[in-house]
């Protein structure tokens, strides 16, 4: 049986991480299950962990006042969930289970205390997390371009 | 002068042949698919286009959207967006309109022969692409492995839909599909066609890349496909510029040294990579 390292270091946030800075995010992570149509994080409320997804699909849905519930992307197995946990603010979506999702919940004050004490690890983490933002915000502008109008 | 392959050339270029309106399926708001009766058997090569002339209004340059081995009908989808294309889609089943054409370049088929494909089509671009899909399908076992991306404004703007469900059946082609925007009821991905072509299993070193849809999804594709190691000679993108006479001599479709019109619409990507960049070409 593997073990949650081993686990951990195949998914691609974490890869060519070095495994003594692999070690260290097995402290922060724990393996959580969600339920289709259980939610990862929700609008208005502080993200506290980072979500590597292993396996299912998360909606990034936000909702009108008429009900209707709009699907701004979908996140699949080896992306990561929460980027707006690297700045004070809320979640501004709603993220939700579509099927049975697996993801690794990586701790906020437990990650950021590691990152503070050594700035290698720190500097790791920052810059796969700034990667996947940039990533995401390439992608938003090209939607926002609505090219197939 | 586009590198595409031998084109087919229309008997005379400058002449409408009358031909008729056969069928006609409206596929999703503001668009609809003609399976138009030409009198005599009519032959092109996938990526094509024909002038199609609504009487008494004016002609538009529309791709042909239909089946390259089959001659004696000839498939054309279009968007209502302005006068022409307004007076065409009041035209009814059994109406006639005129048909000069095929002009301009070919998607690669010769080429592609032995290697894999990928085609990535974003909206409307489906339809100039599925001739070619189409033919490779019809010969599937001169070429590797199919792969299929198709990008769409929301899941009711879905071109081709049942023909695009039948492909993803199939056991010889990969297909991924990818809607900007979607309700609750949408099962599939959301997000951009880029993410699938990040994400796609193609081996760069033995693949030819097909792109067909609007001319910012086509660049954004073409640098995510160069990031996956494609050169830009195994990419080919079809442009869309303002054709009024289809064959060289208006000028309206000038890109730079080449006229949309004669010497595409498709193009090898290195051909035109800078000249897209260039803003107000």
């Amino acid at each position: 049986m593997e073990d949650l390292e081993s686990i951990l270091k195949q998914h691609p946030f974490l890869e060519d991480l070095q495994p003594e800075q692999v070690k260290l995010i097995v402290g922060c992570a724990k393996n959580l299950r969600f339920k289709p149509g259980e939610f990862l994080a929700r609008e208005g409320q502080k993200e506290a962990c980072l979500s590597l997804i292993r396996r299912g699909t998360v909606a990034i849905e936000t909702h009108a006042p008429n009900g209707e519930t709009m699907c701004i992307e979908t996140l699949m197995p080896g992306d990561v969930l929460g980027l707006s946990w690297i700045t004070p603010a809320t979640a501004h979506f709603d993220c939700r289970a579509r099927e049975t999702v697996i993801a690794f919940s990586l701790d906020h004050g437990c990650l950021v205390g590691k990152m503070k004490e050594d700035p290698a690890f720190g500097y790791a983490i920052t810059s796969r997390l700034l990667d996947n933002t940039y990533q995401r915000l390439s992608r938003l502008r090209l939607q926002k371009l609505d090219v197939y109008r | 002068m586009s590198t595409g392959e031998a084109t087919r050339r229309a008997p005379n270029a400058y002449m409408p042949i009358p031909t008729r309106i056969g069928r006609m399926v409206g596929d999703i708001e503001d668009v609809f698919t003609w399976a138009l009766e030409p009198s005599e058997p009519f032959e092109f090569a996938p990526g094509q286009f024909n002038m199609l002339y609504a009487h008494g209004v004016g002609e538009v340059p529309i791709s042909i959207s239909g089946d390259p081995t089959d001659p004696t009908v000839l498939h054309h989808t279009v968007r209502v967006v302005g006068k022409v294309t307004r007076a065409l889609g009041a035209l009814n089943v059994g109406d006639e309109i005129g048909v000069r054409g095929p002009f301009g370049s070919t998607w690669p088929l010769g080429q592609a022969i032995g290697q894999d494909v990928l085609f990535v089509a974003g909206g409307l671009g489906l339809a100039p692409l599925r001739p070619a899909i189409l033919a490779v399908l019809a010969r599937r076992g001169e070429f590797g492995q199919v792969s299929i991306i198709y990008g769409a404004r929301s899941p009711e703007d879905i071109l081709f839909r049942r023909e695009l469900e039948a492909w993803r059946g199939r056991f010889d082609v990969d297909l991924e599909a990818i809607v900007d925007r979607s309700g609750t009821d949408w099962y599939g991905r959301v997000g951009v066609v880029t993410r699938l072509v990040a994400e796609a299993d193609v081996d760069p070193e033995t693949s030819v890349a097909m792109v067909c849809g609007p001319e910012i999804m086509m660049r954004f594709t073409a640098r995510e496909l160069e990031q996956r190691g494609f050169e830009q000679d195994q990419i080919w993108v079809s442009l869309e510029r303002s054709m009024k006479c289809a064959v060289g001599l208006c000028g309206h479709c000038q890109l730079g040294g080449t006229f949309v019109c004669k010497d595409g619409p498709v193009y090898r990507y290195d051909e035109v990579a800078a000249k897209m960049l260039v803003r107000g070409l």
